[in-house]
């Protein structure tokens, strides 16, 4: 039988995306992932606008003056990817101290009904909700300065 | 016996690049925001424009390099790494580490080449 073709198989490819219902973890990983590729298209279009300065800096300009035509939108999305890179960044460090060196988890316990796992003690909500108010916080100010750079505040 | 596409033993490597990779990247943005950002007074101009005279220091050429080879591996492993999950079957994984690898060259190329010829 082929898997991929059974609803099953594709109600759980769309699923993987829908955190709602689940534990903070599972926020984690979906947002995670949708700022990593929000990030990745930040870095093909930031290349290409860097690239512009090889053409000459009438190139670079005409990019720029083209970003630049779209107004307000740029702003927005610059402020999207500064909370995606805030986001990312911050989880990563997170989920590098839990993968890598084993911190902020739980020791490992028998697996008990009502399979409370210990990954997610004490310690990783802490973290989880302490790197969630400091982006937060950090998006915020960066959007200020966005606002800034537009003269509107 | 047919040679697997997908191998854990490879995979393991690919995440190990990737935090190794994550890793750089924390050090080398922070640095890169405390030497140019509105906390030193140092900072693109409001409408962004670039600073082409500092192009050739070498604070821009490491640290950007070292940010363009960090960024390019790291996001290009992480995006076959989210299409990995979706992939089914695991044998067809060899196509899409294929298109990584072009994808990464091609990223590196086009950065590699803005760095060394922008003066």
């Amino acid at each position: 039988m082929n898997l991929a073709k059974t609803p099953r198989f594709k109600a759980g490819l769309l699923s993987s995306l829908v955190p709602f219902g689940f534990n903070v973890e599972r926020w984690g990983y979906v947002i995670h992932r949708v700022t990593g590729v929000i990030l990745i298209g930040y870095l093909a279009a930031h290349l290409f606008e860097t690239f512009q300065l090889s053409m000459g800096q009438t190139a670079w300009l005409g990019t720029m003056a083209a970003l630049h035509s779209l107004g307000p939108l740029e702003m927005v999305g610059l402020w999207l990817v500064a909370g995606s890179a805030l986001y990312h960044g911050a989880n990563g460090i997170r989920l590098i101290l839990n993968e890598m060196f084993g911190m902020l988890m739980g020791k490992p316990i028998m697996p008990v009904y009502p399979y409370s796992p210990t990954s997610l003690g004490r310690n990783q909500k802490i973290a989880v909700w302490m790197i969630t108010a400091v982006v937060l916080a950090l998006w915020l100010w960066a959007g200020l300065y966005l606002l800034a750079g537009l003269g509107v505040v | 016996m047919a040679k697997e596409s997908y191998s854990l033993f490879k995979e393991s490597w690919g995440m190990l690049l990737t935090y190794l990779t994550a890793m750089v990247l924390v050090v080398v943005l922070t640095i890169h925001l405390l030497l140019e950002s509105p906390l030193t007074g140092v900072q693109l101009d409001a409408t962004l424009l670039f600073p082409v005279a500092r192009a050739n220091l070498i604070y821009f050429k490491a640290v950007f390099g070292l940010l363009l080879y960090a960024a390019v591996i790291h996001g290009v492993n992480g995006l076959r790494v989210i299409a990995l999950e979706w992939l089914h079957p695991r044998k067809r994984a060899w196509l899409l580490n294929l298109l990584a690898v072009i994808l990464m060259g091609f990223f590196l190329a086009l950065g590699s080449y803005t760095l060394v010829t922008v003066v």
